[in-house]
Formats: structure tokens, C-alpha cells, sequence
């Protein structure tokens, strides 16, 4: 790794033309030259723009939506329920892996349960949560729990199964109790599983918290950002149903970051996952 | 214990000869075996041997003789079927620090923790302080030659550095018993053989007693003050040995005890006519 070069020099094949720019400097181009199509698409061809906003229009729009918050307030409504949400999904999921992981029934229960409610898109429970709990908070908290409890769930109790038995023969050797040796040894055994669990739970609440704002319209405590673009649709504010996407492909990409950072930081490190 | 050159056949009951004073472990006619879907198997059959503080004693058999099985009673993963095994006067043996074993697998070194805090963590699970864990693991790390290392996550070490690391830790416990279950077995030959020439010099430098368990008649001599030798399973001791006066590799007495351990483990061999009972019956494959 961080050895010193070897004294023989290995010859490497040359990059010519585009592959010899940095990944960043490819994506850039690339990216700008998307928006440039995009601006000349509507500036030549004259497209209705209650229909077709401007890369131009879209960024203005944007931008005072976050100076006035009329964006930043659903975005902000949008990500605490979202954290809610899978905030008891992990609970949820901590419990039915502890139980699946100490007794045999729980382990069957939970193989159960997943295999039939994991493939389950997640807003096809809608209805049946509005029913329960009313057009509301609680109904997109219980869409986005049932969401996130599967994957993460069955991600955790496979990296427990799956755990070096070598190690788990060395906490025992060292004298770690019943509980250290599940906190300190199958836990970090499990993270990447866990890491990956709680990636897919993400997209999938994500995913789940969108579509049910989009169907909840305008009821609720305060809108998230589903609402503010099926609100923008039915006035016709063209620039904002796009800002409004534009905020959920931004946000999209950031916790994707943050994924990436924490695995580096963890697993990838320790050499638990390769980069 | 009386220093020998030739091998010494002992009878029956090697454990009735040493006063129990001088014994820190006694395996007294062991047997281990396990269940299967198809019936009880038997690994080791009878086996008795004791250990000494302070001595190097080599466990050595052919593959499935059930060798590492008896390391593995000792450490007290496994329960006996029959005979006791007694550690410090102890026989009701639960996994414990004071039989710290080095496994043969690399991947036994905790991957999130660095080397340092892989031999460190043990000692603040057994009650010692942070700063004097830490200290402590130093010391053992540098005993084991991996200072530089220090900082290092397992993933960055190669095979033999992580066998080092393991042993370093297991040494900072401060077992009464060192276990090994053929920790070098994965090493190729040279490493191999730079690791043995380490560890002898550990093992002088911390007097620790040693249980190290291997198929390598070389390794034996080259680690060994005894070597209790088992047959093919269902496996009895056959004979125990010492080689601690043995010379280098050059000498006589070393071929000499050489090709007598080859006898003994030739698998095709008849086993040697002390051997009552060499053959249980049914429960083999």
C-alpha cells in the first residue's frame, strides 16, 4: 500500500485523449454540456413553458425557493420524518434481529416476515395506513418503518450468521461476556451487512416518503417536498416542479456521500470491503 | 524430568510419574469425540500426558488424528467425553485468558482494531486500565518484532506479521499455558522457519509454558523440550519423547529422532505393540 515505489519501473500503458482527464473534470464536462443542451433545447425550439422550464428558470427558481424557504421548508419537513421513519424502522429491525439472533423461533419468524413483506414496494401500504391512521404524519411514518425494517433486518441477522466463527472463538477465549461478545465482536463482524442494509432501507424510504407526499396532496401537518411539486403542478409553476426534483437528485446525492464516507472511514479501512 | 537423548517409550500412565506439584496441566486418558448424523465418532481415544510449568511440549500427528480437537478440550471449547483434564488443579475448564490460544487462522486478529489495540483490547477486557493496557500491548508488540507495524490494521500485514500479532497478544495475558494449533501451518517455509527461530526466542524471554500442537516432525524438534505423539484416529498417545538436548539439524541424534518420529507417523505403519485397543469398533468412517 503505502510502501515505497518498487526501484523497477513498471511501464503503464499511456492514456490518450478523454481517459486522460480526472474523473471530475469528465463528469463536469459532461454535466455542463447536459445543461447546454437542455438551455438550447428551450431557447430554439420554443417549448410551452408552462410545460418545459429552463435550466436558467430552474436554478432561480431554486435559488429563492432556499433564500425565502419556500423550498427549504418542505425539504426540511420531508427529512425529519424520513429520519423518523427509519429511525424506528432500525429499532424495530435491532429488536426482531436480537430475537431472531437468541432464539430459533425468532429466526424463523423473521425469514418469514422478510420474504413476504420485503418484496412489498413500500406505498403499496399506503392505503391501508391511511385507513389505520388517517391521512397524516403517522401514516407516511408507518409506509417509511415498513420500508426500512426488511432490508435492514435481514442484512444485520445474515452478518451475524455469517460472522468469522475463528473470532467469535477468540472473544470467547478472551473471556468477553455473552453481551460483549455481541457488542463488540458480531457487531463491528456485521457492519459491513448493516452498512449495506441501511444504504438499500435509505433508498427505499426515500423512494416510499416521495410517492406518499405525491398521493397526500396537500393534507397534513406541513407538506414535504412530494407536496410542494404536486402543489407546483396544479398552478402550473412549471420552474418549481423541476426545483423540486432538482432538491431531491441534490439530497439523493449527498446521502449517497455520506454513505461513502462512513464506508471508507469503517469497512473499507479495515479492509472488511474493497473500495 | 530426566534429560534423555534416546527416546523415551513411556508406559501407560505417564501421568502417575512427576509429583502433581510439578504439573500445571494433566490430560488423564482423554477421550473426545463428537456427534454426527450418523453416529457418535470418536477422535482421541485415550490420551495422557502432562505438562510442566515452564516446558515446551509438542503435540504431533497425522491430519484427523484429532490433535487439534485435544488443543481445542484444553481451551475449553469442547467438553471431554471421558477423563479429566486438569489446568493449575482446575478441571472444570471454561474458555479463559489463562489458556490463551494462537490459532492457525489469519484472520483471528480483530480487522477494526490496529495491532496495538488487537493486543490491547484483551487486557482492558480483563480489568486493566487504558493507559496501562496500552502500555503493556506495546511491550508485547515489540517483543514480537512488530513496533513499526504498531499502527497498522491486520489487512496491511501479511501472514506471518499477523501470526506475530496473535501471539503477541495471546503473551500478554500472561496465560498460564500457551496454546497453538498449528499457528504456522498456512506460512510458507521460509517465514515459517523465521517465525519458529521467533518464537523460541519469546518463549525463553518470557518463560511462558507452551502447548503447541503441529504436523511437522522439523517444527517439533525445533520447538520442543517433549512431543507426545498420537496415532490415527481414533488416536492414543504412543509415545512422548524428549528432544530438549537434541543438537541443530547437523547432528546424529537430531536424524536419529528424526526418522524415529517418521516411524511413528508413517500412516501406513502397523502402530507400535503397546498399543492395546488400536482398533474401535464401527464408529470409523
Amino acid at each position: 500500500m503505502a510502501t515505497a515505489a518498487s526501484s523497477i519501473p513498471v511501464a503503464r500503458p499511456r492514456a490518450v485523449g478523454w481517459k486522460r482527464l480526472p474523473v471530475w473534470v469528465r463528469r463536469a464536462i459532461i454535466f455542463a454540456a447536459l445543461i447546454a443542451i437542455w438551455q438550447a433545447y428551450v431557447s430554439f425550439r420554443d417549448v410551452n413553458p408552462l410545460l418545459f422550464a429552463s435550466p436558467w428558470d430552474t436554478a432561480t427558481t431554486f435559488w429563492d425557493g432556499l433564500r425565502d424557504g419556500t423550498l427549504t421548508k418542505p425539504t426540511k419537513t420531508t427529512l425529519l420524518l424520513l429520519m423518523e421513519g427509519i429511525g424506528i424502522g432500525i429499532l424495530v429491525a435491532a429488536v426482531l434481529t436480537a430475537f431472531a439472533t437468541l432464539t430459533d423461533v425468532g429466526e424463523d419468524l423473521l425469514t418469514l416476515l422478510t420474504s413476504i413483506l420485503n418484496p412489498l414496494p413500500g406505498v403499496a401500504v399506503l392505503p391501508l395506513a391511511m385507513l389505520w391512521f388517517g391521512i397524516n404524519d403517522k401514516a407516511i411514518l408507518f409506509v417509511i418503518a415498513n420500508a426500512t425494517i426488511w432490508p435492514i433486518a435481514i442484512n444485520i441477522s445474515t452478518g451475524f450468521k455469517t460472522a468469522n466463527p475463528t473470532l467469535v472463538s477468540v472473544g470467547r477465549n478472551i473471556g468477553l461476556s455473552r453481551v460483549r461478545q455481541i457488542t463488540d465482536v458480531l457487531a463491528p463482524a456485521a457492519l459491513p451487512y448493516a452498512i449495506s442494509g441501511l444504504k438499500t432501507a435509505w433508498a427505499f424510504a426515500w423512494r416510499t416518503i416521495i410517492a406518499a407526499e405525491l398521493v397526500f396532496g396537500v393534507a397534513g401537518s406541513e407538506g414535504g417536498l412530494g407536496n410542494y411539486i404536486n402543489n407546483a403542478r396544479l398552478y402550473f409553476l412549471t420552474p418549481q416542479v423541476f426545483a423540486g426534483l432538482v432538491a431531491i437528485a441534490i439530497l439523493g446525492v449527498v446521502f449517497e456521500t455520506v454513505f461513502g464516507v462512513l464506508e471508507r472511514r469503517t469497512i473499507v479501512r479495515w479492509g472488511m470491503k474493497t473500495s | 524430568m530426566p534429560l534423555t537423548r534416546t527416546p523415551t517409550k513411556t508406559t501407560s500412565r505417564p501421568a502417575a510419574h512427576a509429583p502433581a506439584g510439578d504439573t500445571l496441566l494433566r490430560a488423564d486418558h482423554v477421550q473426545l469425540g463428537y456427534w454426527t448424523p450418523r453416529g457418535f465418532n470418536l477422535a482421541v481415544g485415550d490420551a495422557s500426558f502432562e505438562v510442566a510449568p515452564r516446558e515446551k511440549v509438542i503435540v504431533i500427528g497425522p491430519s484427523g488424528c484429532g490433535k487439534s480437537t485435544l488443543l481445542k478440550a484444553i481451551a475449553g471449547f469442547i467438553t471431554p467425553t471421558g477423563g479429566t483434564i486438569s489446568v493449575s488443579g482446575r478441571t472444570s475448564l471454561e474458555p479463559g485468558p489463562d489458556r490463551a490460544v494462537v490459532f492457525q487462522e489469519f484472520d483471528q486478529l480483530f480487522p477494526w482494531r490496529t495491532v496495538l489495540d488487537n493486543v490491547a483490547y484483551p487486557l482492558r477486557v480483563n480489568g486493566r486500565s487504558r493507559r496501562d493496557a496500552l502500555a503493556r500491548a506495546q511491550e508485547y508488540v515489540e517483543l514480537a518484532g512488530l513496533a513499526h507495524a504498531a499502527d497498522r490494521y491486520p489487512h496491511q500485514l501479511s501472514g506471518g506479521m499477523k501470526q506475530r500479532v496473535a501471539i503477541a497478544r495471546a503473551l500478554a495475558l500472561e496465560p498460564a499455558i500457551l496454546l497453538m494449533d498449528e499457528p504456522f501451518g498456512s506460512l510458507d517455509a521460509i517465514t515459517r522457519q523465521r517465525l519458529q527461530a521467533e518464537l523460541n526466542r519469546i518463549v525463553d524471554q518470557t518463560h511462558v509454558t507452551l502447548l503447541f500442537v503441529t504436523h511437522s516432525i522439523e517444527e517439533a524438534l525445533v520447538l520442543g523440550d517433549r512431543v507426545v505423539v498420537l496415532g490415527n484416529s481414533p488416536s492414543n498417545v504412543i509415545e512422548i519423547v524428549d528432544v530438549r538436548d537434541l543438537g541443530g539439524p547437523e547432528t546424529v541424534e537430531y536424524g536419529q529422532m528424526r526418522g524415529h518420529l517418521r516411524d511413528l507417523l508413517a500412516v501406513d505403519k502397523p502402530i507400535a505393540d503397546d498399543e492395546e485397543e488400536e482398533v474401535l469398533d464401527g464408529d470409523g468412517s
